[in-house]
């Protein structure tokens, strides 16, 4: 994130044009681009501008969030997902994110029941990581005593620093649902699961910003 | 709040752009011969007769029907209920307030409205044939609930048979956009 987004600024500092209108005020129409189009339609058209700006500014609304709720899990899940088990080292957990470039995986159980979750956080919170428990408390942490930071949790296993239940979704949960979850657990990723909380695949914040659903409408 | 008062009468867009030349000539067309079929009835065979087929909310009922055909209130369903409906409430105010007209007037319009808004059949020359059946000439009055029928009724009928008729022939247009 470069820049400070409008929204974040205090009502009271906004000058009337730096004001940032919602979505669907966004990709507003003119009341010239109405009045061609106006033009264009031959007959007399019983509506104003002004009526007409409003109707699409509802309607647009009406459909964003009818384009939100389209979209599920079961959609922009990620099918192939990279899983440890409870007994794996947690070494060969590390390996495995590494190679796979992942930085979250879902810990399941022989028949493929989900049980936890093991992010880049569950390995630097052990880490000694300060602060916001982020890659450079770990930094801080390490500047600051000696030697491997990893060391104390050299010879634990996935169960040991899982998050447990972690949260899950349904294929047909909505990506909205998912965003919120998203924000209010403040997490990046979350298991897909069916009706017996069997993984069938996973759903990261990036699944939902490429949605091909959102990105072809918009 | 005063301010905001004021400041509504201002208005907040510009006017609609003007329709093209083959428009006006289709209106043109499409009242004329709306308003001939209905007039010539009238003047030709019922001159001399009590019966009437046509009423002054006619000429407004062509301003829609002929000139702005996808208007929401230039719809059959409005056309023929609007006046269908305003010429009873009318006829009825005459009758039952006739000797306060002022009143019979006021009332006939303006229940006239509500009820074309409770029937989405809002017409807006609904509200002059519920007032020609109060204001009306004698003929009007003597018509009672026939008023309804003849000339509200039929004439409405035979309009909307020509807007059909005429509407349709250019393919710029198309009318009604629905019925019910």
């Amino acid at each position: 994130m470069v820049s400070v987004t409008i929204e974040e600024m205090p009502m009271d500092t906004r000058k009337k044009s730096d004001y940032q209108p919602s979505l669907p005020e966004r990709y507003h129409l003119s009341d010239e681009d109405i009045y061609e189009a106006m033009k264009e339609i031959p007959g007399y058209l019983d509506i104003t501008l002004g009526d007409f700006k409003e109707l699409y500014q509802i309607a647009c609304r009406c459909a964003l969030q009818r384009i939100a709720k389209s979209v599920t899990a079961g959609d922009i899940m990620t099918r192939d997902v990279v899983t440890v088990k409870k007994e794996t080292p947690l070494l060969d957990v590390a390996k495995l994110m590494a190679d796979k470039g992942v930085a979250g995986v879902p810990v399941i159980e022989e028949d493929g029941m989900v049980v936890g979750i093991i992010t880049e956080r569950d390995f630097l919170v052990r880490m000694g990581a300060l602060g916001t428990k982020s890659f450079m408390g770990v930094v801080e942490n390490c500047l600051v005593g000696k030697g491997c930071v990893a060391a104390p949790i050299r010879a634990q296993k996935a169960a040991d620093v899982m998050t447990s239940p972690a949260a899950t979704v349904k294929a047909e949960t909505i990506s909205l649902d998912i965003s919120n979850l998203f924000r209010e657990r403040k997490i990046n990723r979350v298991p897909v699961v069916d009706n017996k909380g069997r993984l069938i695949g996973i759903v990261s914040r990036e699944d939902i910003v490429h949605s091909p659903l959102i990105s072809k409408t918009f | 709040m005063l301010k905001e008062y004021f400041n509504k009468m201002k208005g907040t867009t510009k006017s609609p752009p003007a329709v093209s030349l083959a428009e006006i000539g289709w209106s043109w067309v499409g009242a004329f011969l709306g308003i001939a079929a209905v007039a010539s009835l009238n003047y030709k065979i019922l001159e001399n007769s009590d019966l009437v087929l046509i009423i002054g909310s006619f000429g407004a009922s062509a301003v829609l029907i002929y000139g702005a055909i996808k208007s929401p209130l230039a719809q059959p369903r409005n056309l023929l209920g609007g006046h269908i409906f305003s010429a009873v409430i009318g006829v009825a105010c005459y009758q039952l307030l006739g000797s306060h007209m002022w009143l019979a007037s006021s009332v006939a319009v303006a229940t006239a409205i509500a009820i074309m808004h409770v029937t989405k059949t809002l017409h807006p020359p609904g509200g002059a044939t519920a007032l020609i059946a109060v204001i009306g000439s004698a003929k009007i009055h003597n018509l009672g609930y026939l008023y309804v029928l003849m000339p509200v009724g039929l004439g409405a009928l035979i309009m909307l048979l020509v807007a059909l008729l005429v509407n349709n022939i250019p393919q710029s247009r198309r009318y009604p956009e629905f019925w019910f």
